[in-house]
């Protein structure tokens, strides 16, 4: 009978066996870290300390002390914790001590979900027990029942809620939580880094109302911030909150001995540089885990892949440790049921569980032995997030990156130095974006009147009030602008939609039940959404029925064909206003308004494999025009002798392998920020890529390009030159390049920075 | 580029409605626009000494005046009689004299309860031996809430209002406006309340499809409206009024609140004549709706009389009044009294009644006054009433066992009695 190995015997065998040996491109190990410990604050409540001892907690790490102290000497923190450090300590000790000082002091807890809000009230609740304070802390979102709201609102020290709840349920009824707002002294923003792009810019004009409405009722809260490892945490929280910041970095959490493996898929097609299925691998290495009781996390990028995964593993192992052993844990799930993985996995009598990022974020499920992503998770940031959910204080743990094929994946896994020495991803939000700012100021207005003069954040309004006077949405009157109009401006805003003009896409396989299985941004609708497209989602094949432009929705139908679309879309770019330019070698580099029209004409079946075209057919959509910002770079490409053809081949490589690099730096998903190869710009006749923020007015993705095209692109090229392939591959230049010379020639336009 | 340039472009990204309007003429610089329209309805500007400014009309109507099917003077005769009961109930004048109510509506810039639906027209009646003193306190522009708010807390002189769902909106909405600006404000009186939305409902409810005044106004009160502007156009007309001082508009929306007003001390007569039995014309559905009402705050007593009297009768209101009565009985453990009357209502009463007569019909024969085979007889016609429907699956199951339980026991008999 074979023995059951333990997890040292496991690394042992992973670094040894040919089974696994040689698709381990980087093996790196974090030593072991003591904890550093500070005192407990003097003056700390005696109840408060006798509960946290009870917990075995005498002394706090230091990041926790450093949180204390700032926070009562009224000084707004951002403390970046990495997974597993404490950091609910570093807001709920100042908290508490605060309101045992002073019972009539209230607080605000953001969080980005509600998942994350009852965790987190159940944690402060067991505290607030334990010291026998008299300290009420509540939840409120959707769930909570009407009979008691009313208590929330007018007993409530600690009110827990998500930004989409203040924007669209607290702020606009304020005057109920009058005794919220006077009292109001700490406002604590956990997770910081996801309130970043178009989410992160409506967080900004939320809380930028929030103040406002602080002021009115005369309070001043402190805002305490908690954040994953990001490049620039500082920054984003005075972005966010435009509020002074001290930042606590000194995490004194202790950690075990860590081994970071990067894994690279076999190579099934040499000339294409096509690799086996990262979901197969992971499979493998998962079962090898599970099958010596090993306590193991699996991610993958999709509901659907947590599934497939899921159903194999538990088939595997169904005779050995029992398919209850192995959970799945994704959006969907009812919360019962994840409170009992979350409890299971706490316990240990969940030995697996395959997970979504949804585990990303801070619930708490314990620390497991082993983590397996299947795939890059797009940032270095939640890559380290992920990575903490293995890992126990005082023994050894695993964490192993299966690459896919994607040109992200693979430059990761050629660059361990840039994984581990870089900073993690800047997180960008612009807060003054336009279209954002103006659905909020309606919204503040709605709330408060405009004194002329006053100014909303640090953005001074006086002409967006005069511009919404006009439109009559706004009244003015003895120097004042009022709201005067009949509708509820927050229901018009959704903090999430990346556009308020998404196309929805409805299921209507089946006909008894009708769906809404996900949107889409206008523009990429006109070329993914159009009639007869065959849209992929999640691994199914629908096909578009009907696309009602008008209406924006697309209704869909599930199909197995051998095919896929291919839509051609006519671009133009023009700039509109240069704000700032600079010159790299050879290349002009610019930053400013573009307006972007797009219009789809035809669009090609394509056969699978062989890549035949087996039809086609016109679409007939108006069309589209976008304003928003951009940054590009102009090649003085004459002497290179190109001819046309050569030229525009290069420049869609370029665009390819730029495109899978933007998100190393900006912290952003790969269609956020769309590429777009110009072989004669409007605006100066010269070949061209432009960078643009897909959302209008842009959230500040690509001024970020701007300021760092220079390295971006030598990650480009670096890319490029160490991919195996022949003449281009979908992890470098694409596959849509007809010309053999295409990859040389797209080096050949960088030659500035070769 | 300029700010506005942008705003221009981004236009079709914007979440209002972009259609441009005229441009509005130069507006007039005086103090008080159209003031000769205005005087001629009866309004006149009033001054806040921090210099903000309302307007506010008053009229009069004689205590003799017919709005619908009463005279305002007739609620002297229920203010009277209600202080002749010793009954609660939620619109009890008991106590009160006439003068003490007012009767209170307000027009606002949108439907929903959130802080920026501004009120823009408090108006309110009171009934007094000269007369009814109608108010309306109208706000000329956004400025001058505090005057609007002033005035009006200046000259609210009663213990008890009157509304039409004033309960969950224009009151709260008052507060909501009153906190925004409420240091130069005095406190908001405590009142008391009655809210005629929710007695229209109790009443009204089985014949009237929706229970909004105008409705009810026209169905039950006999109140004949001309040329009325609907509410809902109110806030549009004050947007529009807003921009050009034209008060037209405004008049019409001053009317419609006007009748409302009147509309409301018509109802708390007619209500008040439903709830004492002294309307002659009252149907028996009505009296049996006010016994219920009697019964649901615990006034059984009251209650039971009302039902009693109603089931003499065979109408639909006669066998509710029984399966009420019924109940009643019930709990007073009148076993056999109580199935004489669920016989009846399960084989006249509407498929909800038949469903629940027959299956207490069944618990009397299974427990009380044992007749095994009767019981087992109205457990299947309760099942009849509800084999189709599909939202009965708990009750199916329940009669399902009652039946097998009903069997086993009769069995059981059986084999004793071999």
């Amino acid at each position: 009978m074979k023995v059951k190995k333990n997890l040292q015997e496991l690394i042992k065998e992973l670094k040894q066996s040919d089974k696994f040996g040689e698709q381990i491109t980087y093996w790196h190990t974090l030593e072991e870290k003591e904890a550093q410990v500070a005192d407990m604050p003097i003056g700390l409540d005696s109840h408060l300390m006798s509960a946290l001892e009870k917990r075995g907690i005498s002394r706090l790490y230091t990041h926790q002390r450093s949180s204390y102290d700032a926070v009562m000497a009224h000084q707004s923190i951002v403390a970046v914790t990495p997974t597993a450090s404490g950091k609910t300590l570093c807001y709920n000790l100042p908290v508490l001590q605060t309101i045992i000082n002073n019972p009539q002091a209230r607080a605000l807890y953001l969080f980005p979900t509600k998942a994350l809000a009852q965790d987190q009230k159940m944690e402060i609740n067991e505290l607030i027990e334990e010291s026998s304070l008299s300290v009420n802390s509540y939840t409120y979102d959707g769930d909570t029942p009407s009979n008691i709201r009313q208590k929330v609102r007018r007993a409530g020290h600690i009110v827990m809620t998500n930004p989409d709840m203040l924007h669209s349920a607290i702020l606009p009824h304020h005057t109920k939580w009058v005794s919220l707002f006077e009292n109001l002294r700490f406002i604590i923003i956990d997770e910081l880094h996801i309130y970043r792009g178009v989410f992160g810019s409506h967080v900004a004009n939320v809380l930028r109302r929030l103040l406002r409405i602080c002021e009115f009722y005369g309070s001043k809260p402190v805002f305490i911030c908690t954040s994953a490892t990001i490049a620039n945490p500082l920054e984003l929280a005075e972005e966010l909150t435009e509020t002074n910041m001290k930042l606590i970095d000194n995490n004194g959490a202790p950690s075990g001995r860590k081994h970071f493996v990067f894994y690279n898929p076999p190579l099934v097609n040499q000339p294409l540089n096509i690799r086996r299925s990262a979901t197969l691998e992971v499979r493998r290495l998962a079962s090898e885990m599970l099958m010596n009781k090993v306590q193991t996390i699996i991610f993958a990028k999709s509901r659907v892949r947590v599934e497939v995964l899921l159903k194999y593993l538990q088939e595997l192992v169904k005779h050995k440790i029992g398919p209850k052993a192995i959970r799945g844990y994704r959006g969907g799930y009812l919360p019962s049921e994840r409170r009992s993985i979350e409890k299971g996995l706490r316990h240990g009598e969940i030995y697996g569980v395959v997970s979504t990022n949804a585990l990303e974020l801070g619930v708490d499920i314990g620390q497991l032995q082993v983590c397996i992503m299947t795939g890059y998770p797009g940032t270095i940031s939640s890559s380290w997030q992920q990575a903490g959910r293995a890992g126990r204080r005082h023994s050894e743990s695993l964490v192993i990156m299966v690459a896919s094929s994607n040109p992200l994946d693979q430059y990761i896994i050629d660059h361990p130095d840039y994984f581990f020495k870089r900073n993690p991803e800047t997180a960008r939000i612009n807060p003054d974006n336009l279209i954002i700012l103006i659905d909020h100021i309606k919204c503040a207005a709605y709330e408060l009147p405009f004194k002329k003069g006053e100014s909303f954040g640090r953005f001074e309004t006086e002409e967006v009030l005069e511009y919404l006077s006009e439109e009559q949405v706004l009244h003015e009157n003895q120097e004042k602008y009022y709201w005067m109009n009949d509708s509820f401006p927050a229901h018009n805003v959704s903090l999430r939609s990346a556009s308020q003009e998404n196309v929805v896409i409805i299921d209507q396989s089946d006909v008894a039940n009708v769906k809404v299985i996900g949107e889409m941004d206008r523009f990429s609708a006109m070329t993914l959404l159009h009639d007869e497209a065959i849209y992929l989602h999640q691994g199914t094949q629908f096909q578009v029925e009907y696309l009602d432009w008008e209406e924006k929705k697309a209704f869909v139908r599930e199909v197995a064909v051998d095919y896929y679309t291919d839509a051609n879309l006519a671009v133009e770019l023009k700039v509109l206003e240069e704000d700032k330019t600079k010159r790299i070698g050879n290349e002009q580099i610019g930053y400013g308004d573009v307006s972007v029209t797009a219009m789809a004409t035809i669009f090609k079946k394509i056969k699978f494999d062989t890549h035949d075209n087996i039809g086609s057919g016109p679409i007939s959509l108006p069309e589209e025009e976008l304003h928003t910002s951009a940054t590009w770079v102009t090649f003085f490409a004459e002497g290179l002798m190109f001819g046309k053809e050569r030229l525009e081949q290069g420049l869609i490589g370029a665009a390819h392998a730029l495109k899978a690099i933007v998100p190393l730096f900006v912290m952003c998903d790969q269609t956020d920020v769309h590429v777009v190869p110009q072989v004669k710009a409007i605006h100066n006749e010269k070949p061209t890529l432009f960078f643009y923020d897909k959302y209008p007015g842009g959230v500040g993705l690509s001024e970020k390009v701007y300021d760092e095209i220079d390295q971006l692109i030598r990650e480009a090229i670096s890319m490029i030159e160490r991919c195996p392939c022949e003449t281009g591959c979908p992890s470098c230049v694409g596959t849509d390049l007809s010309s053999e010379t295409a990859k040389g020639d797209v080096l050949k336009l960088f030659q500035t920075w070769l | 580029m300029s700010l506005k340039n942008k705003l221009n472009r981004l236009q079709s990204h914007m979440s209002h409605a972009t259609e441009k309007k005229v441009e509005v003429e130069q507006k007039s610089p005086s103090v008080f626009p159209f003031q000769d329209v205005w005087q001629q309805h009866h309004v006149s500007p009033y001054h806040d000494i921090e210099g903000s400014t309302c307007l506010i009309r008053e009229i009069h109507y004689p205590l003799d005046y017919l709005h619908g099917n009463y005279r305002f003077q007739e609620l002297y005769k229920v203010i009277e009689k209600w202080n002749e009961t010793t009954e609660c109930h939620p619109l009890t004048a008991r106590g009160h004299q006439a003068e003490d109510l007012f009767f209170f509506d307000t027009e606002t810039t949108g439907l929903g309860g959130g802080v920026g639906n501004t009120i823009f027209l408090l108006g309110y009646a009171s009934v007094s031996r000269k007369g009814v003193t109608l108010k309306q306190h109208i706000l000329p522009d956004p400025g001058g809430e505090i005057a609007l708010y002033k005035s009006f807390l200046e000259s609210i002189d009663y213990t008890t209002m009157v509304t039409y769902n004033g309960k969950a909106f224009d009151w709260p909405q008052l507060q909501t406006r009153h906190t925004l600006i409420r240091e130069h404000l005095p406190k908001l009186p405590p009142f008391g309340h009655f809210d005629l939305y929710h007695a229209s409902r109790r009443l009204w409810k089985h014949k009237l499809e929706r229970t909004k005044l105008s409705i009810v106004e026209r169905e039950v009160l006999g109140v004949k409206r001309e040329d009325d502007i609907p509410g809902y156009l109110a806030p549009m007309i004050y947007f529009d009024y807003l921009d050009t001082k034209n008060p037209e508009g405004m008049l019409g929306i001053m009317k419609h609140n006007e009748i409302d007003i009147l509309s409301l001390i018509t109802l708390y007569i007619h209500l008040s004549n439903q709830l004492l039995g002294l309307d002659k014309e009252q149907t028996t559905r009505e009296a049996y709706e006010t016994a219920r009402w009697f019964s649901s705050i615990g006034e059984i007593k009251k209650a039971q009389v009302g039902y009693e009297e109603l089931a003499q009768m065979n109408d639909e209101a006669g066998i509710k009044a029984k399966h009420q009565l019924a109940w009643q009985l019930k709990k007073k453990k009148q076993w056999a009294k109580a199935a004489e009357l669920w016989l009846m209502v399960s084989s006249d009463g509407d498929d909800q009644e038949k469903f629940s007569a027959c299956v207490e019909l069944a618990k009397i024969y299974e427990h009380r006054l044992p007749d095994l085979m009767r019981a087992i007889q109205f457990t299947d016609k309760a099942f009849k009433q509800i084999e189709t429907k599909e939202k009965y699956k708990k009750q199916k199951e329940g009669l399902y066992k009652r039946r097998e339980r009903l069997i086993r026991k009769l069995q059981k008999r059986i084999h004793q009695d071999e």
